[in-house]
């Protein structure tokens, strides 16, 4: 039995140098950093719908679904947003709200859901009547109030000021939207 | 050689913007990161112990401290301060990761924290909080039958609030009187308590309008007597309605495609339609009387004023729509007479005393008169139905500045489309207004016959 031995030892010095070699592969697969794919795609941006308000011949707003690219990720963004989409006018041929070359400033939402959003002043004299009031005031509050989750008022200020009035509603404070202004 | 190097040395580093600007607080003393005017605005907020917070989903910032709250955004020139919007003296930009603003946009922000920023940004800031009293000068003249009040000197302007013989002005922090007050007209006294000013009037006063001005920053108070004619009490034996024609003087309102102007239709059809009502034994108040401009606010008060039964606002439309036509009637919109925008106007209006009372009274007496002023448009509306050539566009509700402040059923009347090639010709001939004013005087009669009596007058 003597002759055993020898062969024993061998066979337990195989085993251990087998079992060792596998820690040693698997501690070093697990330290190893994931190999990067090269030209793995950029995250894609998720298109979203705005819902805009247009004033039409009938002086009522009409709705228009619009395509973005990219869904707002704040509600800050989306206001601003849906501005910048009313400013650039109907794709459907409706009458543009703002009838002056307009742009969207600084927007503020607050914890109360009042959207404060900055506009560039009309020109002296240039929203006359009732009727463009409305269409100019609801079809940006509707909108916003439409399209961003969690706003309930929309308050419009020109030039980082608080106006009262263009002559006739009353501008000086956050207005809730108004769905009987749309057409059915 | 030596010498010109040294020169150009100073004169290079004298030129070279701040890095950095030393700020004593009473707590310790430390430098702000600062280029040119500008300083680090959230370093300065919270040197003062204010919590700054970013919130990702508005974009903006929030100092929280004492109670207070003021919100800004990078790249604007507006805070939101403690719910109220306000305008900044300047713009608050990014700057190599920093948020910056000059010493104007600090002081601004940290007012309502109770703090005060002194000094320049040449020379070092001392932080400090704001215990030192802000001057106010009040000078006061007469207009007409009218006090006017202004108050200048504290940059932040107050929020107006009804007192007891009076009216309280509450700034954002503590003031004083600077020079003695010349009492005049309608203003008894004025009073200072902590941010409080008081002005007292005399009795058979009332304020008439109150309003902010800009650059410098002013609030102005208008005082009037609420017995105009001197009278120790108007003593009237029928209704009274007061008449407003829509715009005058430097607002023009709309202008027609023959170049007739609304603030002249309205101010014809508002004398016809005066003219039938008196002789159907009506008393009749004009809030203009020609060609003159007229606050918005400014006429509501004179209805107030006067305790008319019904006020009637008459305008003329227009629309770039040029196909629009016809005439409609509006009554005080919803929107401003639910509960949110009560609380709304009662947390602008008394900041620190809201009541669960107050808001019911505010909305019992908004709802009766939204009731009423319902009934006033359907009755001018469903006359001016029946004028020949305008069209009907019905009843509808806005929320008009000049309907907002009436205490009395009111409407406003937009008569017909000026910017209609055809209408806009039909409301400016003579006929078509007089047939326009029988309308709408039909209607005001129509209302009154069916009005409830008035409650009997109160004693001043």
């Amino acid at each position: 039995m003597r002759w055993l031995r020898p062969l024993v030892a061998a066979v337990l010095l195989l085993v251990g140098l087998a079992a060792a070699a596998v820690l040693v592969t698997r501690s070093r697969s697990r330290s190893t950093a994931p190999v990067e794919v090269p030209g793995t795609p950029e995250p894609t941006p998720v298109p979203a719908y705005l819902t805009l308000f247009f004033p039409g011949p009938d002086l009522a707003l009409h709705r228009e679904r619009r395509l973005v690219a990219e869904s707002p990720p704040t509600t800050q963004r989306c206001a601003a947003m849906v501005l910048e989409e009313l400013l650039a006018g109907s794709q459907e041929g409706w009458a543009s709200p703002f009838t002056w070359p307009a742009s969207v400033g600084a927007v503020f939402v607050t914890s109360a859901g009042n959207v404060f959003a900055d506009i560039s002043p009309p020109p002296a004299g240039h929203v006359q009547g009732t009727a463009s009031e409305v269409g100019l005031v609801y079809s940006a509050v509707n909108s916003v109030v439409a399209s961003c989750p969690g706003v309930a008022r929309v308050q419009l200020l020109f030039a980082g000021r608080q106006v009262e009035s263009f002559g006739h509603l009353d501008l000086g404070r956050p207005l809730a939207a108004r769905p009987d202004l749309v057409a059915p | 050689m030596p010498m010109r190097w040294l020169a150009a040395f100073f004169t290079v580093a004298m030129a070279a913007p701040l890095m950095a600007v030393t700020v004593v607080t009473p707590a310790r003393t430390t430098e702000v990161f600062s280029r040119a005017d500008l300083i680090d605005l959230l370093e300065i907020l919270r040197l003062t112990g204010a919590e700054v917070e970013f919130a990702p989903a508005a974009g903006s910032y929030t100092a929280r401290r004492a109670g207070h709250e003021v919100q800004f955004t990078p790249g604007g020139s507006l805070a939101v301060v403690d719910g109220r919007l306000q305008p900044l003296p300047g713009p608050i930009r990014s700057l190599e990761g920093h948020t910056v603003g000059n010493l104007a946009v600090a002081s601004a922000l940290l007012a309502p924290l109770g703090w005060a920023v002194h000094g320049d940004v040449g020379s070092g800031l001392i932080l400090t909080p704001a215990g030192e009293a802000a001057p106010i000068t009040l000078a006061v003249t007469r207009e007409g039958g009218a006090t006017v009040v202004v108050a200048s000197g504290p940059p932040a302007l107050p929020r107006a609030r009804p007192a007891p013989g009076g009216l309280a002005l509450h700034y954002q922090s503590p003031v004083r009187l600077a020079t003695p007050l010349a009492l005049e007209g309608g203003l008894s006294g004025a009073s200072v308590d902590g941010s409080i000013l008081t002005l007292q009037l005399v009795p058979g006063w009332e304020v008439a309008a109150s309003y902010p001005l800009d650059d410098p920053p002013r609030f102005v108070v208008r005082l009037a007597s609420a017995f105009p004619t001197g009278a120790a009490e108007v003593q009237r034996s029928g209704p009274l309605v007061v008449i407003d024609p829509g715009h005058g003087g430097e607002d023009q309102g709309a202008q027609g495609a023959g170049g007739v102007l609304e603030k002249t239709v309205t101010l014809a059809v508002a004398r016809l339609t005066a003219e039938r009502l008196r002789a159907a034994g009506i008393e009749v108040r004009l809030t203009r009387e020609g060609d003159e401009t007229v606050a918005l606010r400014d006429r509501t008060a004179l209805a107030n004023r006067l305790r008319a039964d019904a006020f009637v606002s008459i305008h003329a439309n227009a629309s770039p729509a040029r196909g629009a036509r016809g005439a409609e009637t509006y009554y005080m919109s919803a929107d401003a007479s639910d509960p949110q925008a009560a609380a709304a106007a009662e947390r602008e209006n008394a900041p620190a005393e809201t009541t669960t009372l107050g808001l019911i009274l505010w909305d019992l007496a908004h709802v009766a008169n939204l009731n009423s002023s319902a009934r006033l448009a359907r009755e001018i509306q469903d006359r001016l139905n029946a004028v020949h050539g305008i069209a009907t566009r019905g009843v509808k509700q806005a929320p008009f500045v000049v309907l907002t402040g009436a205490t009395m059923p009111a409407a406003l009347v937009e008569i017909g489309f000026l910017s209609h090639p055809e209408e806009g010709q039909l409301v400016s001939q003579p006929d078509t207004q007089r047939r326009i004013a029988d309308a709408l005087a039909a209607g005001i009669l129509a209302f009154l016959r069916n009005a409830p009596p008035p409650a009997p007058a109160e004693q001043p």
